[in-house]
């Protein structure tokens, strides 16, 4: 057999392995990533949106109505739910999320939306996360406005 | 917030300072912190040229507010 040959063998028998494994992915295989704006009619459609954050982070601020169910508590949390009813699942940036929803996939729930941009890339607005009332300021003239962040790495 | 602070500072640049700290490895964040009476983190705070406060942010802030906040600063 020519090397010719041998490089068309080859393609067909790569395509039939991909097309042999999709065939073949488990039924329950239904994570779909979505764009904010997409998460956002998501949430207005009534989906069930679970925040797989830390408690303290949710409590800073989270997608109004979701829940919260931290990645250590996501196996146990979800043993209960029905996977019949679509899902949104989020994160800060989507590192924790996309753990999530492959677990969840696993475990066959047919429709998982993740905001794979995560809650940094929400437009809408949040619960908990607020305006406080300004402090006395005890800041100096500057020459520009200044922001100041205050922050940890959780 | 990080992605988002980023692309600001960088879009504000010359407009607006950022002054980022990490509370737990920064000391002087530690005292600017209480100087500002910040509990929480993360706290945002927005200050005019003059010093004045004009706002403060606690926990996760969409994008789009934080644009408005710091488009208002004089």
């Amino acid at each position: 057999m020519d090397t010719k040959k041998m490089l068309i063998w080859g393609a067909v028998a790569v395509v039939a392995v991909i097309a042999l494994v999709m065939l073949l992915r488990p039924a329950g295989s239904g994570v779909k990533d979505v764009s904010p704006e997409r998460a956002a009619q998501i949430v207005a459609d009534g989906v069930r949106v679970i925040d797989v954050r830390t408690q303290a982070e949710y409590e800073m601020g989270a997608i109004p109505g979701a829940e919260n169910v931290p990645m250590d508590q996501l196996a146990a949390a979800s043993a209960n739910w029905d996977p019949a009813e679509p899902l949104l699942i989020y994160c800060t940036t989507g590192a924790r999320s996309t753990q999530a929803v492959h677990y969840l996939e696993q475990q066959g729930f047919k429709t998982v939306y993740h905001l794979a941009a995560g809650l940094v890339a929400w437009q809408g607005d949040l619960e908990h996360g607020s305006e406080v009332a300004p402090m006395p300021a005890e800041g100096e003239p500057t020459n520009t406005p200044v922001m100041y962040e205050f922050f940890t790495d959780w | 917030m990080k992605p988002v602070v980023d692309r600001l500072k960088a879009e504000y640049e010359g407009r607006v300072e950022f002054r980022l700290y990490n509370v737990e490895e920064s000391s002087e964040g530690q005292r600017l912190m209480q100087q500002y009476n910040a509990q929480y983190v993360p706290t945002f705070v927005f200050l005019n040229s003059d010093g004045t406060e004009a706002k403060r942010m606690v926990g996760e802030t969409p994008e789009k507010n934080m644009r408005a906040i710091l488009d208002s600063l004089k």
